[in-house]
Formats: C-alpha cells, sequence, structure tokens
C-alpha cells in the first residue's frame, strides 16, 4: 500500500509566553516541532507499512527549516519526502493549499492519504477535507483507528460522549487522523542523523504549473487580519511578598470573601 | 622400603580411562572454545584499552576473595576453603601427571609431605563445600537461590572429594603401607574395611566410580557456573578500565554489543544475590533484579555470539529465546536508578549498569516502546536544554534580583563557573540550593559567573537514558560555550552533572580542555579548610546525611559533606542504617525522577524509614534530586511532623547567617 502523509511544522506553545509582534506571533523563542495530529498520522502510516508492505511518502509545506519535520517522519520509517518550498506559497488559505496539494500529489499513484485532523496553530481543520474534494477521493475525518483491507480502508471514527462509527471507504481514499490512534514511536538524535542523507524532492511554484494568481494570498478568500493575546480580565490581583507573607495574604483574602468557614 | 605412588593400582583397563578422560577434556576444550570465542565477540565491539591496576589488589580479590568476605565471614570461608581445597589438588594432580609421565619425584619424604598436603586440600573442600550446601538449605543465606544446579554442583563436588576419599582407604586397606598414617584422612577411613581382601575387591569399583564421577565434573566445569573461576580474575583485572563511551556511530548496527570487559562480566558472576539484596529497586519490591538481568544477558550473548547456536537445528530455539528474553527485559528496562549499589557489592565487578545503558539505548534507537512520559522528557531536552518545562530559557529565573555575571555572554573575568544544572536552576524547591550557594560564594568573595539562560542541559540524562545521541549533541554544545570563555574550572551544583562534567565530558572534548570539575560540597569544604568560610551561627540541631549516589558510590566524596557538618557549631551528626558507599538511593536517579512507574514502590519512602530511626531533626542531603524525591516521600509517608529536609548548601548558608529565603524558609516552617 502506498501512503502519503501531509504534515507541518507548528510552533510548541502549551507552555511557551507567547509574544505578538505586528499583528503575528513572535517565534524567536519558540520551538518548531512536528503538529501533534500528524505525527499520530505518521505513526499509522508507517505501522501499516511495518504490518504489510508498502511505502510511506511525505508532504509538507513551508520554508526552509520546515525540512525537519520530514527528516523526523523519515527517521521514523517513511521512505520518501516532498518539500513544498515557495514564497509564492505563502498566505494561502486552506482551500488554496487543498488546490496546491492536489497538484502536487496528482499522479503519485497513493493507495491511502493520511492526515491530521487539524494543526495545532490554526486549528481549522479544513485543509484535508478540502484536498479531498480536489481530488475527487471519499474522505472521513477524525480517525482513531485504522484497518486497511482489500480495496478498502474501514475507519473507526471518533464521536461525541464516547460514540464511535465505523465507515468503510473504497481506495484510494483520505483519511484525517486524531490524536490518540497510536503512541507515536520516539525519534532519536541517531535515527535523524541516519536519515541525513536522504534526498527530498523540493518542489517549486514552478514545477507545479499554477498561475501565481492561483497561490497564496492573492488567491484565498480567507485573509488573516490580526492575532491577539486574551486580554487581561478586571478582577485578578497580585501578591508580593515571601511565602509566609503570601500565605497569609492569600488566607486573608479567602477569610473576606467568605471563602472559610 | 622407599614410599611412592603406584599409579593404577588394581586397575585395569586403563585404556577405557584414557578414552573417557579425553571425551571430559573434549568437553572441557569446547566449552572454553565457546567462551573465548564469545569473549572475542567483545574485543571487536569495543578495543581493550591498556591500564594500570594494582596487583596486589587483583591477587588479594582473587586469591583471598577480599570482595568475599565483604558479604559475609561464612560466605569469605566457604569461598577461601573450596579454591584453596581445589587448586590444592588441581596442582597436584598435575604433579602427579608429571611424575607419571616426565619426571618422577613423588617419592620419599617428598611423597609423604606431598600426601599429607593432597589430604589438608580435600579436607578444605568437603568442609568448603559442607560449608556450601549448609548456607544455602540450613541456614539459609536468602539472597542464595535454590536452582537445581545450585545443589548439584556441590553434591557432585563433594562425590567427587568423598569417593577420592574412599579410593584412597580402600587402597590402604588392601595394602596397608607402613607410611599410610601421612595419609590421615584415608587412613582414618581406611578402618571401615572389614578386611584388606574386601577392600581390594573393592577397590576397581570405587575406583572407576570416583573416576566417571570426576571426568565428569571436568566436563561440566565450563558450562557451569564454576566458569567464573575464568572469567572473574580477568574481570577483576579489567576493571580497572578508563571509562569508555563509544562514540554513537561505532554502535549503530549492532547497539546490543558488549564490551569483553562486560562479557566477562556474565560469566563471572555467579548469582550470588548481593546485588538483589542493596538493590534499592529489588528491595522496594518492585519486579527487577540485577541478577536476573544479568542472567539473561549472559543468555543472550550466547544466543547471539556463541559458535554453537550457529548450528542450524539450534536457530530455531536461538529466535524463540531470543525474543522472550527481549520481552522481558523491555518491561524491567526503566527501573534501574543507576545508583551502584550492586557494583559496590559485587565480589567480581560485574554489575550490569553498562548492560542496563545498553539496553535502553537499544530501546531508544527503536523508538516504540520509551514510556511516553520519557519521551516527553528526553523532547524538552532536545528542544529547551531542560527535562522540566517546555520553554526556553527558563534557566535563570532562579537568579532574579541577584547580580551574577552571566559567562555566555562578554563580561568580567572569574574564577569559577557555576554550572547551576537543570533541577537546580527550574524546580522551586531545589532554587533554593541555587540561592543558597549564591549567596555562600559572594559571602566568601568567591569569584564566580553562571551561564544564565544560556546554560545547557550536561548530557547525563540522555546518559542515563540512552539517548547517546542526543547526549553527544548536549555535550558537545556545552563544551562550545565552554571554550568560547576558556572556562575550565566548574563547579556543579548536581552530583549528576558533576559526574557527567568530569568524567563524560573531557572524552569529547577535541582540546583535550583541562577541566576542574568540583562538586560544590567540594569547594566549600576547600573554602572551609582556607578559613574563608566560618560557621560563626550555632545550630543546635540533631541531623543526619544522606549520601546522594552520585557523590558517594560513583565519585567515593563521603568525608566532604561530613566535614562541613561537623564544623557547625552545635550540630550532632548521627548516621542511618546505610550510609556512606552503603547509602540507599532515594529513587531519583536513572531518569526516573521523569517517569512514575505504575504502581511503583515509593523508594524515598524507605530511605525516610531509615531517617526516622535516627531521631534527626533534619535530614540533610547534598543533590537537587535527592532533596525533591526526599521532600515528596515526607509529605507522602508522613514523615511531615518528624523531621525537616535540607540540602547542605542551605544549611551551610544558614550556619553563616546569611537570611534563609525561599525554599529554605519551607524546609525550617
Amino acid at each position: 500500500m502506498k501512503i502519503l502523509v501531509l504534515v507541518k511544522n507548528v510552533p510548541e506553545v502549551a507552555e511557551a509566553e507567547l509574544e505578538i509582534d505586528q499583528g503575528a506571533l513572535d517565534l524567536e523563542d519558540l520551538e518548531m516541532v512536528v503538529n501533534e495530529w500528524d505525527n499520530y498520522a505518521v505513526e499509522e502510516a508507517v505501522r501499516i507499512t511495518e504490518a504489510s508492505g508498502g511505502e510511506v511518502h511525505l508532504l509538507t509545506l513551508g520554508n526552509e527549516d520546515d525540512e525537519d519535520v520530514l527528516r523526523r517522519g523519515l527517521a521514523m520509517g517513511a521512505h520518501a519526502a516532498s518539500h513544498l518550498c515557495d514564497e509564492a506559497f505563502e498566505g494561502s488559505d486552506p482551500a488554496t493549499l487543498a488546490r496546491i496539494f492536489a497538484t502536487a500529489v496528482k499522479g503519485g499513484g497513493y493507495d491511502l492519504i493520511l492526515t491530521g485532523v487539524q494543526s495545532s496553530d490554526l486549528g481549522q481543520a479544513s485543509t484535508g477535507v478540502l484536498l479531498a474534494q480536489e481530488l475527487g477521493l471519499p474522505h472521513a475525518t477524525m480517525a482513531i483507528a485504522l484497518e486497511p483491507g482489500a480495496g478498502e480502508v474501514v475507519v473507526t471514527r471518533e464521536l461525541e460522549n464516547n460514540t464511535s462509527e465505523k465507515v468503510a471507504l473504497p481506495l484510494p481514499a483520505l483519511v484525517t487522523v486524531q490524536s490518540g490512534i497510536n503512541q507515536p514511536r520516539y525519534v532519536s538524535i541517531m535515527g535523524i542523523r541516519k536519515v541525513r542523507k536522504m534526498t527530498i524532492e523540493q518542489i517549486q511554484a514552478d514545477d507545479l504549473g499554477l498561475a501565481e494568481e492561483a497561490l497564496g494570498a492573492a488567491a484565498s478568500m480567507v485573509d488573516s487580519q490580526s492575532l491577539a493575546l486574551p486580554p487581561m480580565g478586571e478582577g485578578a490581583q497580585m501578591l508580593e511578598g515571601g511565602l509566609d507573607s503570601l500565605c497569609d495574604q492569600a488566607a486573608a483574602i479567602l477569610r473576606e470573601k467568605g471563602g472559610l468557614a | 622400603m622407599n614410599p611412592l605412588r603406584t599409579p593404577f593400582w588394581g586397575v585395569e583397563w586403563a585404556w577405557l580411562f584414557y578414552l573417557l578422560a579425553a571425551l571430559a577434556l573434549a568437553a572441557l576444550a569446547l566449552g572454553l572454545w565457546e567462551k573465548i570465542s564469545l569473549w572475542a565477540q567483545g574485543r571487536r565491539a569495543a578495543p581493550v584499552a591498556s591500564h594500570k591496576h594494582p596487583l596486589g589488589a587483583i591477587l588479594a580479590d582473587v586469591f583471598l576473595g577480599r570482595r568475599i568476605w565483604r558479604g559475609g565471614a561464612s560466605a569469605g570461608l566457604m569461598h577461601l576453603m573450596l579454591l584453596w581445597g581445589f587448586l590444592g589438588l588441581f596442582i597436584g594432580t598435575c604433579a602427579v601427571a608429571v611424575d607419571h609421565y616426565l619426571v618422577s619425584f613423588l617419592q620419599g619424604k617428598v611423597y609423604l609431605w606431598f600426601s599429607a598436603g593432597l589430604e589438608v586440600c580435600g579436607l578444605l573442600l568437603v568442609l568448603g563445600l559442607v560449608l556450601a550446601v549448609a548456607r544455602r538449605w540450613l541456614l539459609p543465606v536468602p539472597r542464595l537461590e535454590r536452582r537445581p544446579d545450585d545443589t548439584l554442583l556441590p553434591l557432585w563436588l563433594l562425590a567427587v572429594a568423598c569417593g577420592g576419599f574412599m579410593v584412597e582407604a580402600a587402597r590402604l586397606a588392601a595394602t596397608r603401607p607402613p607410611w599410610e598414617a601421612w595419609s590421615f584422612l584415608g587412613y582414618g577411613l581406611s578402618g571401615f574395611f572389614p578386611s584388606a581382601q574386601a577392600a581390594r575387591d573393592l577397590f576397581p569399583w570405587l575406583w572407576w566410580a570416583h573416576a566417571i564421577i570426576s571426568l565428569g565434573f571436568i566436563a561440566w566445569l565450563p558450562w557451569s557456573k564454576l566458569a567464573h573461576a575464568f572469567a572473574a580474575p580477568a574481570s577483576l583485572y579489567l576493571q580497572g578500565q578508563p571509562l569508555a563511551v563509544l562514540a554513537v556511530a561505532a554502535e549503530e548496527g549492532e547497539l546490543a554489543a558488549l564490551g569483553l570487559r562486560h562479557l566477562l562480566h556474565l560469566d563471572a558472576c555467579t548469582r550470588c544475590g548481593r546485588c538483589v539484596e542493596v538493590c534499592p529497586v529489588a528491595q522496594a519490591g518492585e519486579p527487577f533484579s540485577p541478577r536476573d538481568l544479568l542472567r539473561r544477558a549472559r543468555r543472550q550473548a550466547r544466543l547471539k555470539y556463541s559458535p554453537l547456536y550457529r548450528l542450524p537445528w539450534l536457530r530455531d530455539r536461538r529466535q524463540a529465546l531470543l525474543e522472550r528474553d527481549r520481552a522481558a527485559d523491555w518491561d524491567v528496562a526503566w527501573y534501574c536508578t543507576t545508583c551502584r549499589a550492586c557494583l559496590e557489592v559485587c565480589p567480581v565487578q560485574a554489575a550490569p549498569i553498562e548492560m542496563i545503558r545498553k539496553l535502553r539505548a537499544g530501546l531508544v534507537e527503536q523508538g516504540s516502546a520509551v514510556p511516553p512520559q520519557l519521551m516527553d522528557t528526553l523532547e524538552k531536552l532536545h528542544r529547551y536544554g531542560n527535562p522540566w518545562v517546555a520553554k526556553k530559557g527558563a534557566k535563570a529565573g532562579w537568579a532574579q534580583g541577584r547580580d551574577i555575571p552571566d559567562l555566555s555572554k562578554s563580561g568580567p573575568e572569574v574564577d569559577w563557573l557555576y554550572f547551576v544544572g537543570c533541577t537546580t536552576s527550574i524546580d522551586t524547591r531545589a532554587q533554593g540550593m541555587a540561592r543558597a550557594l549564591s549567596d555562600v560564594f559572594t559571602h566568601c568573595g568567591v569569584s564566580f559567573g553562571t551561564l544564565g539562560k544560556k546554560e545547557p542541559c550536561c548530557g547525563d540524562i540522555a546518559r542515563r537514558l540512552g539517548e547517546q545521541g542526543l547526549m553527544e549533541e548536549q555535550i558537545e554544545t556545552t563544551q562550545a560555550l565552554l571554550n568560547k570563555r576558556d572556562l575550565t574550572r566548574i563547579i556543579c551544583t548536581s552530583p549528576h552533572c558533576f559526574d557527567t562534567i568530569k568524567k563524560v565530558h573531557p572524552l569529547f572534548s577535541e582540546e583535550g580542555l583541562p577541566l576542574q570539575v568540583l562538586h560544590y560540597s567540594q569547594m566549600l569544604h576547600r573554602l572551609w579548610q582556607q578559613g574563608r568560610m566560618f560557621f560563626d551561627h550555632p545550630l543546635p540541631l540533631k541531623v543526619t546525611y544522606h549520601d546522594p549516589c552520585f557523590l558517594a558510590r560513583h565519585n567515593r566524596l563521603v568525608d566532604e559533606p561530613r566535614g562541613l557538618l561537623r564544623a557547625m557549631p552545635g550540630l550532632e551528626l548521627v548516621e542511618m542504617a546505610d550510609h556512606g558507599l552503603n547509602s540507599l538511593c532515594c529513587g531519583g536517579g536513572g531518569g526516573r525522577m521523569w517517569h512514575e512507574i505504575p504502581g511503583q514502590a515509593n523508594l524515598a519512602v524507605r530511605r525516610l524509614e531509615q531517617a526516622a530511626a535516627t531521631g534527626a531533626e533534619l535530614v540533610v542531603t547534598a543533590c537537587p534530586l535527592c532533596l525533591i524525591m526526599l521532600e515528596d516521600a515526607r509529605k507522602t509517608g508522613g514523615f511531615e511532623d518528624k523531621f525537616a529536609i535540607i540540602d547542605l548548601s542551605e544549611l551551610a548558608a544558614r550556619a553563616l547567617g546569611l537570611a534563609a529565603k525561599d525554599g529554605e524558609a519551607q524546609a525550617s516552617a
């Protein structure tokens, strides 16, 4: 089975202190990591090929540094990787991205295309399904289990309140993968070093034969206006002092507000 | 009549004996050949460096069993009797062979003393064997296992020894030579034969039984645990090998490959169980035993490298066994705290620390069996240079409000780099150590700086977790920072950073930078000795000191911290049951600080039970990991009203009258 996985490099923000610089996230102090959902998708694809043969190809779109996300996937066991890297792609909305991906993927002969359910940075959860639309493929979202069979894949989809749904899709198909579908493996530094010499296919806008007006912000229907941190709410009070003093102050406030009987 | 030995007296079919002897020797040779070809694999995996080792110490360890006596007098006595009884009889047999085939010298006085000498050796062997059986079955020593061969082997040897005496007795009873009293034991036994004729009739039967049992033993020798007679001396000798960290590239493909020294360990081990007895993990009831791990490693090494398992009909069995052992190893790979207690007590210096590191390295490379918490820790280490928070620049937070030169930037020249370490700079409880130390250094006029928020991880955690590549990367990052400012004098807060920077970093330093690395307890001790630090605030407290494994066992630093405690006026130091080189691990080493094993026993609680027994009001330690583990156990184990936990650095600051701050205030509260 030939599987394509779309992966994205995203900033890790869970514990970081974020700063917004001119309406955009300041990436200076942030580390770029593989989008969590995509990591599950890569692991799932690698497991399928480990169990029953085949190939895993990776595809990402981003700047030169984003090649890391492909190297990491190769170290996990993917067999080949392609990098859509061109300034002309910048500012694309999901629909435009889907068109770019569709052009790059067409004729690749993939039986199965996997993406994460969403990316952790923008969280639009639409590139995957739009790509299915562009390619005219059946798709299923939020997969928590995949059972590839002859000519079809059975997908267990996670629904609300612990319910799930099983759907069968004829291959080729596209599936967006939910987190928790597996336990992705650890990628060691040595593992990444080992794939350092593998060639990554570089794809630019010209190679796709897409006109400039079909790319980037110009072609996009959605335009990002600004990015903001949640405003500091009223009612927060910062206490200062040593530990004992902090405890006394906190207890006094609780007592005062009726929190302590 | 000249006393002399009559070979093959009263025995016919000597040729049959030679045939059987040839078979036994063939089995012996096959066994030794298997071992030697296995050990040769280790030489290929890691070359043996030349090193000096005091010969006297090795001889004392081998021929007096010095390290065995430490495990109990009866163990030492048993081994001494067995070893010398065995050696004496072996030398005697060789002498007989020389006498028979080369030069005849066993006659007259020489023969009489020779006979008496062999009687003594035989007696030692018998007594040693009786003691061995008694220790396992009658006393019994709890650490000893009772596997079938543990019983069969001493009984077999006993049959050899007693059979020898019976043959001798029968010969004496049949011939009654005038010098028979020299063979005093055989002479004593000869009285049991009713007549000379009876002894003569019985003699061939006894002789052949003795011959067959003895030859059987020779054939079994290299396949039994007595093979340690060959491997243990070599293992003890190679113990002095300099630390070698194989470059990652060299280990590619065959990560589990062990060097000669570690392959020798496998055969040197006699499963005496001292390691299990002192292992904090095994003793806390977790399903881990250094002995079992070593035994599996031995089998795996045989399965992988032994020429015998190349035989086609053993191949399937080999594969099945390998897979079973692999699964068992995977289950226990992450228990070890690398506390080194096992190595401390091992009579043959063969504890499985390196094996565990290799096992972990293999798992990290393979990737899918790394526990998620450790994966998270390793990823944080890789991206953020610390195992605690996914945030850059978290390492300078503790120093807020303190004017400490940042040596990662251009700044003033200082004498010392204070390497704070990940845990000390980030964990809120451990930060108290950094603050106390920087205050003490400032107070004593030590010129020092830190690497500020650029301080990398020293690589210790990656090393202990088997992430070789990450370790190398972190060592290179650290070295680059140090080289930039020619920083060669380093003080570490954590015994873990201290150990790694002192021992492992120089192996990676291209310039071979002369690093002078101190643990802070050494530095404080030095300041006190030089009279630059005077403890003038009395602390009327009864304290006990918990030795961190990486100070005490890994670096033999037990006196400096105690010297400081004794120098503090008013302090009374009491020791816990396990202290100094026998310290009991807090459970935070080997990566376990960042890994909660489901259903894990609390190792630190066991430690605090020992502390409570001393009646101390304060438990002092000198390591951020110990501090956190013990502090947590104090809260969860119900010791809160019994004593407080404090770090030596914080206590020093108090004895100097430097204001208690933050974490320390917590400890004294």
